[in-house]
């Protein structure tokens, strides 16, 4: 290799002044070629690609997960803003109701602003000048004060009507108006009478500010809300049950069995569990539910018997998972059929020959020959599986979306729902992240278990072939 | 115990592998079943342990017939040319399996084990697995497996074929004390042909599904039934000559060499074409009919020499000789066959 190079090298310098501009180009091109690090440049775009949709997904669910995002928010700045809910949380998280009775209630100030708006709805000159006057810069914690103020007035208005019709003008309150920082919006309350002291201050704008802040509530609130334990043990419940029913113990049944048929009967039963692998989806799912709907095939079948027609699959939480599972298991079942049957086929003749000499009944050869030689493909299913069962919710989404009442809504679901969508239209993203963030780190931290437990099991497995 | 296969038949598909064969296996003794590759030996083994089933006939062992007894029920043991050891189970473990398989108690497993062990000469071994195994303790392990539940029979499918030289010397011989040590019944495949002389009382030789000849294998190598059997025993093999018998003399057709025949076989062959079979040993300088050729080989074999002769029209002569002799290449020779050791066959090679 070394030579070679060499070689290159020095046709490249003898041709150097015969082609013009040509040796500076070999020198260039000699330089990736003997580079060590030639894989790296071509491994780059994948790279790049890595860090753009993967690592930088899970450092933006990572950050996300500490903020308060929400439709609310926005995902950029955001205003101040004294409104129902904002007051409710003054009172119920910083406990100043009074405060909030305060921020809430109209004020009516006399000011240069209303004086001006009165004087252009017509209001006589006289008393804007005598209001004015007397009782500039007063405030009026409610109308009737604010009139009683303008009728002992010497030029007041004759009629009750254009009294209302001033006062109108005075009223002021900082209540659904949007401030674009918080000192305008202790500015304007100061102005309307309402002066706080510092640890008010930071309450009121703790409450309302409407953009996204960083937080570790999410976690608190995951801990304490009652749907995440449920939410939790379904997840648990769907991913161990459709494991060891279907993706190992549907698959080991179907591997064995196969094992012990005819090559065409065996290649055809493999061929047929393979469909709801290659079926799409949708079209998958739609099948599964046209079954069940009410007057689908069960309904149709159980006509007959005076079984009135129901929805089957969304019936009951029992029916529900049921066909969840039956749906997730079916697809999931080929995978580990097909590695374990391979492996079977690995196994050499001889052996099956030999335990049957032996005296091992085919169930002995199951449980002696077979079991112990698929040891390490049912750890490899087991760990794949759960992992790609605790991310996907897709047949679910498809076939239940987590209901009735949301009895089949696992962790992803229940994650996407928060994050992105669902019924009330109000997403919070920065919940959902956080939710995620929890499946992210469960999977990460399986997948190393698992690497390195592979890793080892590779190295001290005992040969295959004799 | 006796086996007796019947008028034993076995097909793969269309493909008829063994067709109609009759075989008995006498009590105690070890037969060699030898042939060519793909001849149906290891078909006639997995027959008679009951892996395959057989298309037509009759298997018996003793006088029970087993024909329809599956292999977990004929008490067999089978030793496979690949050793076919459970490689997740240790040494313990893979002799004591067709016990634990009879749910014998754990105490009897262990004692029985360790006797057989100690008789393949593997108690030390005991607790690996067979990944850590040479092949020669392998072959020990499979024995031991076989042996271990007091078999009627004892199969070998070709027990020596994955081994190197001296190990096969060696478990040759072991293989021979054991079965005489247990008294059982054993066949051993084998397309080996010292291998199956060296240890069995009978060989059995094998071509394309059908026994050619049964004999003990000294009577096998002096009176082959056919010159293929006649090519298939001795080492180096023996050499043939095409010609014709006229007036009790085989004549050589490219030296013009005279042979004479004995009276019996001059009678029979009387005029017609002939091949006869020259063994090395009884082609040697200074004896019998003299025959010129030229050295075309040389092999030494420490002991002996062994010296391909070329006649002139190609066909080739074998002598094996002490070392005393000192023919080089090239030589022009004139060496004797002893005529009255001549195997002569007929056109259809069986011989006369
Ligand atoms: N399971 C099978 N299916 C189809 N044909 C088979 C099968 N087993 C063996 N045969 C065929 O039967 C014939 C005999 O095979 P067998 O294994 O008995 O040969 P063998 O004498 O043991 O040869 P070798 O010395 O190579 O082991 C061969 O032509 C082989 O191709
Ligand atoms: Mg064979």
């Amino acid at each position: 290799m070394g030579n070679s190079n060499a070689e290159i090298a020095a046709s490249g310098r003898v041709s150097a002044p015969d082609l013009r501009g040509g040796a500076p180009q070999l020198t260039r091109l000699q330089k990736i070629g003997n580079s060590r690090h030639l894989g790296l440049y071509l491994m780059a775009p994948a790279f790049l690609f890595v860090v753009l949709f993967f690592v930088a997904p899970v450092l933006l669910t990572g950050v996300f997960g500490f903020t308060n995002m929400s439709t609310a928010t926005g995902i950029s700045g955001g205003a101040y803003l004294a409104n129902q809910s904002s007051m409710r949380a003054l009172r119920d998280k910083h406990d100043f109701g009074e405060l909030a009775d305060q921020i809430n209630r109209v004020v009516f100030t006399i000011d240069e602003a209303g004086l001006e708006a009165a004087a252009q709805a017509g209001a006589s000159a006289a008393t804007l000048k005598e209001l004015n006057a007397k009782f500039f810069g007063q405030s009026f914690g409610k109308r009737r004060d604010v009139e009683r103020a303008i009728k002992t007035l010497d030029n007041r208005p004759s009629s009750t009507r254009a009294i209302k019709a001033i006062s109108k003008h005075f009223e002021r309150s900082v209540f659904n108006i949007r401030f674009d920082s918080a000192d305008d919006l202790l500015a304007a309350l100061n102005k309307f009478g309402i002066s706080l002291d510092p640890q008010q201050q930071a309450a009121v704008i703790d409450v309302t500010y409407t953009g996204w802040v960083f937080t570790t509530d999410n976690f608190k609130r995951m801990i304490s809300l009652p749907d995440t334990r449920t939410t939790l043990y379904n997840t648990l419940f769907y991913v161990f049950t459709t494991l060891i029913l279907f993706n190992v113990g549907f698959a080991l049944v179907l591997a064995i069995s196969t094992h012990y048929m005819d090559a065409a009967p065996a290649g055809f039963f493999r061929s047929v569990w393979l469909l709801p692998r290659i079926t799409p989806p949708v079209l998958y799912v739609l099948m599964w539910k046209w079954l069940a709907w009410d007057t689908g095939f069960i309904s149709a079948v159980l006509g007959p018997f005076g079984i009135a027609p129901k929805n089957w699959m969304l019936d009951s939480p029992t029916n529900a998972w049921t066909f969840i599972i039956l749906i997730n298991g079916m697809v999931g079942a080929s995978m580990g059929m097909l590695i374990f049957a391979s492996a079977i086929k690995a196994i050499p003749t001889s052996l099956f020959y030999a335990s049957e000499v032996d005296g091992a009944t085919r169930a002995q050869q199951i449980r002696h020959i077979i079991l112990p030689q698929l040891r390490f493909p049912i750890l490899f299913i087991t760990s794949y599986q759960t992992l790609s069962l605790l991310t996907s919710f897709e047949f679910i989404l498809l076939a239940t979306e987590g209901g009735p009442g949301g009895s089949t809504e696992v962790w992803a679901l229940s994650t996407y729902f928060k994050a992105l969508n669902n019924y009330a239209g109000s997403l919070e993203y920065g919940y959902g992240a956080a939710l995620a963030l929890v499946l992210v780190v469960v999977g990460v931290a399986m997948s190393i278990l698992y690497l390195k437990l592979f890793d080892f099991k590779t190295l001290t497995a005992p040969p295959k072939i004799e | 115990m006796r086996i007796l296969l019947d008028n034993f038949t076995k097909k793969f598909g269309t493909l008829t592998v063994i067709d109609q064969m009759d075989l008995e296996i006498h009590s105690g003794e070890m037969i060699a079943l030898l042939g060519g590759s793909g001849c149906g030996k290891s078909t006639t083994l997995f027959s008679i342990c009951g892996i395959h089933k057989i298309n037509g006939g009759r298997i018996l062992f003793g006088d029970k017939d087993v024909t329809n007894i599956t292999s977990q029920e004929r008490n067999v043991g089978v030793v496979f040319q690949s050793f076919a050891l459970y490689p997740h189970m240790t040494v313990e473990q893979n002799i004591g399996f067709p016990l634990k398989l009879r749910k014998e108690s754990a105490s009897e497993v262990k004692r029985k084990v360790d006797e057989i062990a100690e008789m393949v000469h593997i108690e030390a071994l005991i607790h690996r697995r067979p990944g850590e195994l040479s092949g020669g303790q392998q072959q020990r392990v499979a024995l031991a497996r076989a042996l271990v539940r007091r078999p009627d029979v004892l199969l070998l499918d070709e027990p020596l074929a994955n081994l190197d030289a001296t190990l096969r010397l060696e478990m040759r011989s072991e293989i021979r004390r054991i079965q005489q040590e247990t008294g059982i019944t054993a066949v051993l495949v084998t397309h080996d042909q010292v291998e199956a002389m060296s240890m069995c009382d009978r060989i059995a030789i094998m071509d394309a599904g059908k026994i050619v000849q049964i004999s003990e294998p000294r009577e096998m190598y002096n009176n082959p039934v056919s010159d293929f059997v006649a090519g298939f025993l001795g080492s180096p093999p023996i050499a043939f000559l095409q010609g014709r018998i006229t007036d009790g003399i085989f004549v050589e057709p490219s030296t013009g060499t005279k042979m004479p025949v004995n009276a019996d076989i001059a009678k029979r062959a009387n005029g017609g074409e002939v091949r006869v079979g020259i063994r090395p040993e009884f082609f040697q300088p200074g004896a019998g009919a003299a025959i010129k050729g030229r050295v075309s080989f040389i092999e030494s074999q420490g002991r002996e020499t062994l010296y391909n002769v070329t006649l002139p029209d190609g066909n080739i002569l074998r002598s094996i000789q002490g070392s005393q002799s000192s023919a080089r290449i090239g030589d022009e020779v004139e060496w004797g066959v002893d005529s009255s050791q001549m195997l002569v066959f007929g056109r259809d090679g069986m011989r006369l």
